[in-house]
């Protein structure tokens, strides 16, 4: 059972705690991915689940067995590493025996396993090669299946992908997704990179600081980010952030003042804001549609991708600056001055001193789960 | 601000000097083509090494054909390869008595049985020191600085040393009485003498070779070894399967090293055992070929330089091998 529990798992270097009481449940078969930006402790964390860091304070339990005093070797777990850590000297066939010589299987079960692992990673032709004399996709394929063949309870990506090219990248996600629906194990994905989080996660845990800021499916933090460090974090571009001042309380949300003489509409739940009070309005870049009334922007520039394109710009007055999202070929001039609204229910509301979203309401809430 | 003055001061410093040798060189290269400017700047190392190094080493091989006393070429005679035929003529070789030359047949085997086991030991020492000063470990830096200190020592000082220290009145016989064991004469009994030139030389050498070996572990990746730690290998499996084979271009290096130094093994050797002693139990090639050449008035040239190439050759051969086998680990 690849089930990981994690009560109150602290770390501290001397006098610097980079994990502050990490709380956190993994169910069995899933694929979760860490992610937060460099120095947030995802790695540690990783690592700490792998037994190559000792913890300060807390608990880890993986399919119910308190492994804090287990050797790496004795948790069930397998890594793939950031730079593969393949053993230089050995051939593939060795890299991939190695563990299992250790664990004294014999002959023939190396023999399976390797041939197995071989033949779903496309590592056939490879098998007596050393490491050097492959790509840097094929070593990936290695490293994974070195992890493969010991078969453990959960696998450890610590950035797996970092190492590859963009092109690369892209289709090694895909086969490590596809590893995940075939095997049906565990994983635990360490990455900065968001769209890794996005597109292969069945859960994110997003870290900041040595803390857990949200756990989520990729839809969830995306629709509905707990506090402004999620919501500026994942998203690409970033979500847009302005200043406004709560003006009216609804039924069905609260109208927002953010200066332009464009009231905004927010699906809050009116019991969780007060008239008169400061906000911090996010908006993110393709939630905006353009048309005659709304947000004064005025363009600066714009970066067409060819099925879509980023126009980079500030309101006009203030000069707070904006990022919208069109599909498609879309070429304003600089100077020009479009009018922006924000698509309804897609205004996200955070308090400016806690930095947390205020709640949704009712109805959105529902509209949420449904979409995710 | 004193940083930008000294940058200014610097640069000028430069500006001057280039201004100076500028036109100079300028004209070298006039005369002699860009292609050959950079013989000129070799030139001076070149002319260093050949007067010191190249020159010599053609004097001894000369002088190997050469017999007489005489110092000067002049002075001596051609006689072919007299010199190789002496130090090679013998009924046994195992038996340097049977030789012609014994006491050179009996240095190649006091030097070979020193090779062997002085390898052996300070590899293995160097190895060990090495390991344990690559842990994570109190005051490893001091560890380091002490086990490298006696390499800056003189071989002369070395040996004066460890002659106090195994006197028949020196420090070790007094730790001795004190526990209650009899007196020994450790530098004139044949068996102690030897063994104790194997250990003043590990004693001696080792801090540069742990310096060697400590880069090579250093340069093995940490997470080989974090790796290895999830794929269940014990410490033992982990040092024969994962350190010693990736250390092994530092250990060849290390090897050929220290067989190309032990073959030269001489000063220290010389202070501690007077000479070689007791008897020949000590006396090394490089030894023999001082004697020969330098000893008690015997002024026999030609045959120390014939030993010196004999000896030049094994120097040669193993530092080809150290060469090839280098090439063939990198690639």
């Amino acid at each position: 059972m690849g089930n990981l529990k994690l009560t109150n798992v602290t770390k501290a270097f001397g006098a610097l705690t980079v994990l502050h009481g990490i709380d956190l449940t993994i169910d069995d078969g899933k694929f979760v991915v860490f992610v937060g930006p460099s120095g947030c402790g995802k790695s540690t964390l990783l690592r700490i689940i792998a037994g190559l860091e000792d913890i300060s304070a807390g608990g880890i339990e993986i399919g119910g067995r308190d492994v804090v005093q287990l050797s790496p070797a004795e948790r069930k777990i397998a890594m793939v590493f950031q730079s593969y850590a393949l053993y230089p000297h050995m051939s593939v066939r060795k890299n991939l025996a190695f563990g299992l010589e250790n664990l004294k299987f014999k002959r023939s079960e190396i023999e399976t396993r390797i041939a197995e692992a071989a033949r779903m990673l496309a590592l056939e032709p490879y098998l007596d090669r050393k490491p050097r004399q492959l790509s840097g996709g094929q070593r990936q394929r290695v490293a994974i299946g070195r992890s493969i063949v010991r078969n453990p309870d959960i696998f450890l990506f610590d950035e797996p992908l970092s190492n590859l090219d963009a092109a690369l990248r892209v289709q090694t996600r895909a086969e490590i997704t596809r590893l995940h629906r075939q095997l049906g194990t565990t994983m635990i994905y360490v990455t900065h990179d968001q769209v890794e989080a996005m597109t292969m996660a069945d859960e994110i845990v997003v870290l900041n600081g040595g803390r857990i800021e949200q756990v989520g499916t990729p839809l969830e933090l995306f629709d509905n980010p707990r506090n402004l460090f999620v919501a500026g974090f994942l998203g690409s571009p970033r979500m847009n952030i302005l200043k406004g001042k709560v003006t009216a309380l609804g039924l069905a949300g609260v109208t927002i003042d953010a200066g332009y003489g464009a009231p905004l509409t927010a699906s809050i739940d009116p019991a969780a804001a007060k008239v008169g009070q400061a906000v911090l309005v996010g908006i993110r870049p393709a939630h905006f549609a353009i048309g005659n009334e709304g947000l004064p922007f005025v363009v600066q520039y714009h970066e067409s991708l060819g099925t879509e394109t980023y126009v980079y710009g500030t309101l006009e007055g203030r000069g707070e600056q904006i990022i919208v999202h069109q599909t498609g070929h879309f070429a304003p001039r600089p100077g020009d001055l479009l009018r922006i609204m924000p698509l309804p229910g897609r205004v996200h509301v955070f308090d400016p001193e806690s930095g947390l979203a205020l709640p949704q309401s009712v109805s959105q809430r529902s509209d949420a789960h449904e979409h995710a | 601000m004193s940083t930008p003055k000294a940058t200014d001061f610097g640069g000028r410093a430069l500006d001057f000097v280039m201004g100076i040798v500028e036109a100079p060189i300028n004209g070298f290269e006039r005369l002699m083509g860009r292609k050959r400017m950079p013989y000129l700047f070799l030139a001076p190392n070149l002319i260093l090494f050949g007067i010191f190094t190249f020159l010599p080493i053609a004097i001894a091989v000369g002088y190997a054909f050469t017999g007489g006393t005489g110092l000067f070429v002049s002075e001596r005679p051609f006689v072919g390869l007299d010199n190789f035929r002496q130090l090679l003529q013998c009924e046994d070789y195992l038996r340097p008595g049977s030789c012609r030359e014994s006491l050179f047949w009996t240095a190649i085997w006091n030097t070979l049985w020193f090779v062997g086991f002085n390898v052996a030991a300070t590899l293995l020492v160097a190895l060990v020191t090495a390991l344990i000063l690559n842990r994570a470990m109190a005051a490893r830096g001091f560890f380091r600085a002490m086990f490298f200190y006696p390499v800056l020592l003189s071989p002369v000082v070395i040996g004066l040393i460890w002659k106090w220290f195994l006197d028949r009145n020196g420090l070790l016989n007094a730790f001795l009485q004190m526990l209650g064991v009899p007196p020994e004469i450790f530098l004139l009994d044949v068996g102690w003498s030897r063994f104790f030139v194997v250990v003043v030389s590990v004693w001696f050498h080792m801090g540069f070779y742990t310096l060697i070996l400590l880069a090579g572990l250093q340069a093995i990746p940490k997470d080989l070894y974090e790796a290895a730690a999830i794929d269940a290998a014990s410490p033992r499996r982990t040092l024969f399967r994962i350190t010693l084979p990736l250390l092994g271009p530092n250990l060849l290096v290390v090897l050929i090293l220290l067989m190309i130094r032990s073959v030269q093994i001489f000063d220290e050797a010389w202070v501690l055992t007077n000479g070689g002693g007791p008897g020949t139990a000590n006396s090394f090639i490089v030894q023999y070929i001082y004697q020969m050449a330098f000893g008690s008035d015997l002024r026999l040239f030609g045959l120390a330089s014939a030993a010196s190439v004999l000896m030049g050759l094994v120097l040669l051969a193993l530092t080809l091998i150290q060469l090839r086998l280098g090439r063939k680990m990198e690639s």
